[in-house]
């Protein structure tokens, strides 16, 4: 198992977290609906903690201090989307629509 | 910590205690709570108390407060303990939106004292959920959700770039401890190069703790969110917010001093722009409370400027500007709440309040006043120590930031032209309230820290 992970340089790893996080915030920049918007956020997160994992891996960190910190990102993922669904069914008792176009009112 | 401790603990009796009560009836429970872990944390710095034992078992070295840290925590406590008693309670049953401002806090003094990443990242994470929930508490309002979910799409989006920053710091470095950081950097510094993982870490990290403290760049949801959410919601996050993001961004970037040199070339530009561009925009501004946001925007440039140069001497210049600005937004969102009752929201809210009401009239003066920097309040104390000690560091940012200053006497000072205006013909009646005692003493402290500021050796 851990030979298959040698035989990548990190580099790859890099690459690809850094392509999935792009992914992620093109997403976020362009889609419209407000739970794709969120799932977007969390695959910018997933790339993190990929990230993460393979950085402890490489640099054979005896603590796993970077595996720790996947573990509180989850967490902390989990709670985010609790509080953001709960937003976004908010927003659609009074709209109808979760689309993120109705964000356009508080301008004067 | 024992700020921490109480603060939360508080929160869970207020909560369970406050299931089918008024808000209104404990208010005062709320602020005894709040009052007593900002004293607490305030007497530790000031060695008067002893808590170390209490909390052995936290793992050394993530967590600690250096004496200004901790009066900084204090001053999150106590402003948090002015915004619940000045504000007026919402006329509901159930204590969660001050238990939910509590938690918040608690976030905040996190974030202040953390000195390894994965606390600041649960810092800003405690800080910014409750908040998000807080701006959309008028359910019913469509401005309130479009609050909500503009704060809880950005909040969310900053996180995630805060944490591509974290993973690269963390791959360049090795390890998450900020003193650490500091060790490597250094020891990078001693060979003529910083490895481009950890500069490209910075830099996102950077932008995500930008993103919360709505540097230019970064600051176009916080007019919108400020606009949108309650008003004293609105004041809690432009003070706590700014406070925790500012103490907890200058701890960050003094782990990274020896590359001073390198990060104050995209620092100072993004603070001259942040500068400008606040003042200019909040001239502009038809609504009093969003010429507000723009004016924290502002603020937060000014205190940019401070913060590329070496901190830890003059730590406790930042805790003093963070506490004059605090104290003159509470009054001025006050007073906007007050009057800003019809579907006018600009300065002509404030017509004749120098005949109609002469303790607010004088609030709205000394608190435009110590915004402005306007010398006798604490404002110019604070403006004058922090554009003196930015001075040796950025000659060209503090005269953009003299020229910023300039600009925004001419829209804070809006209000005064229509104050002494005689147009209604009510009778002058000042009864004794709550929020009016409150008012004198926050006027009072004003007042005495600009024209006593040896008081504030004392104080931090």
């Amino acid at each position: 198992m851990l030979s298959i992970f040698h035989s990548l340089e990190i580099s790859h790893y890099i690459y690809l977290s850094t392509v999935l996080f792009s992914i992620g915030l093109f997403g976020v920049l362009f889609r419209r609906n407000a739970i794709i918007l969120l799932m977007c956020i969390e695959l910018m997160l997933n790339a993190v903690n990929l990230l993460l994992a393979a950085f402890t891996e490489y640099m054979g960190d005896m603590q796993a201090n970077g595996q720790m910190f996947v573990f509180f990102i989850m967490v902390v993922a989990a709670a985010e989307a609790a509080v953001g669904l709960a937003i976004i069914v908010m927003v659609y008792r009074n709209t109808r629509k979760t689309d993120v176009s109705f964000l356009d009112q508080l301008k004067d | 910590m024992i700020a921490i401790g109480i603060i939360f603990f508080g929160a869970l009796v207020l909560l369970f205690a406050g299931i089918n009560k008024e808000e209104a009836r404990l208010k005062t429970l709320a602020s005894v709570i709040f009052g007593l872990g900002g004293f607490a944390i305030w007497a530790e710095s000031k060695n008067i108390i002893n808590t170390d034992q209490l909390f052995a078992w936290v793992p050394s070295g993530m967590i600690a407060f250096n004496p200004t840290a901790q009066v900084i925590s204090a001053i999150l406590a106590f402003m948090a303990m002015i915004v619940v008693n000045l504000m007026p309670a919402v006329n509901r049953k159930g204590m969660d939106i001050v238990g939910l401002m509590m938690f918040s806090v608690c976030g905040g003094i996190l974030m202040v004292g953390a000195q390894h990443l994965v606390v600041l990242f649960l810092g800003i994470e405690i800080l910014s959920i409750p908040l998000f929930v807080l701006a959309g508490s008028e359910k019913d309002s469509l401005f309130g959700n479009e609050a909500s979910l503009k704060y809880f799409l950005m909040g969310a989006f900053s996180t995630a770039i805060f944490l591509l920053g974290a993973a690269f710091l963390y791959g360049g470095t090795g390890t998450l401890y900020f003193h650490e950081m500091l060790l490597r950097t250094s020891f990078s510094e001693h060979f003529g190069e910083f490895p481009v993982l950890v500069k490209a870490g910075l830099i996102l990290v950077s932008v995500g703790l930008l993103f919360k403290v709505s540097a230019v760049p970064f600051h176009f949801w916080s007019p919108d969110v400020y606009e949108g959410s309650p008003n004293r919601i609105a004041a809690f996050m432009a003070i706590i917010v700014k406070i925790a993001g500012f103490a907890a961004f200058a701890q960050l970037l003094s782990s990274f001093a020896p590359m001073q040199g390198w990060y104050s070339t995209w620092m100072l530009p993004i603070s001259i722009i942040t500068v400008l561009a606040g003042n200019i925009a909040a001239l502009v501004q038809n609504s009093y409370k969003r010429m507000l946001a723009y004016s924290s925007i502002s603020h937060a440039g000014y205190l940019l400027l401070f913060l590329f140069q070496p901190i830890q001497e003059n730590f406790q210049v930042l805790g003093i500007y963070l506490l004059s600005y605090g104290l003159g937004t509470a009054i001025l969102f006050y007073l906007f709440d007050k009057y800003a009752k019809s579907e006018d929201k600009s300065v002509n809210i404030f017509t004749g309040l120098a005949f109609s009401n002469r303790l607010d009239a004088l609030a709205l003066i000394v608190a435009t006043f110590t915004v402005a920097g306007i010398p006798s309040t604490i404002g110019f104390i604070a403006k004058y120590q922090l554009f003196t000690s930015a001075f040796t560091s950025a000659p060209w940012g503090v005269f953009i930031g003299l020229l910023g200053s300039a600009i925004s006497i001419s829209y804070y000072f809006k209000p005064f032209r229509v104050m002494f205006k005689t147009e209604s013909d009510s009778q002058p009646s000042i009864q004794f309230s709550w929020s009016n005692a409150c008012l004198l003493i926050l006027i009072a402290s004003i007042l005495a820290l600009g024209l006593f500021p040896v008081v504030l050796n004392w104080i931090f």
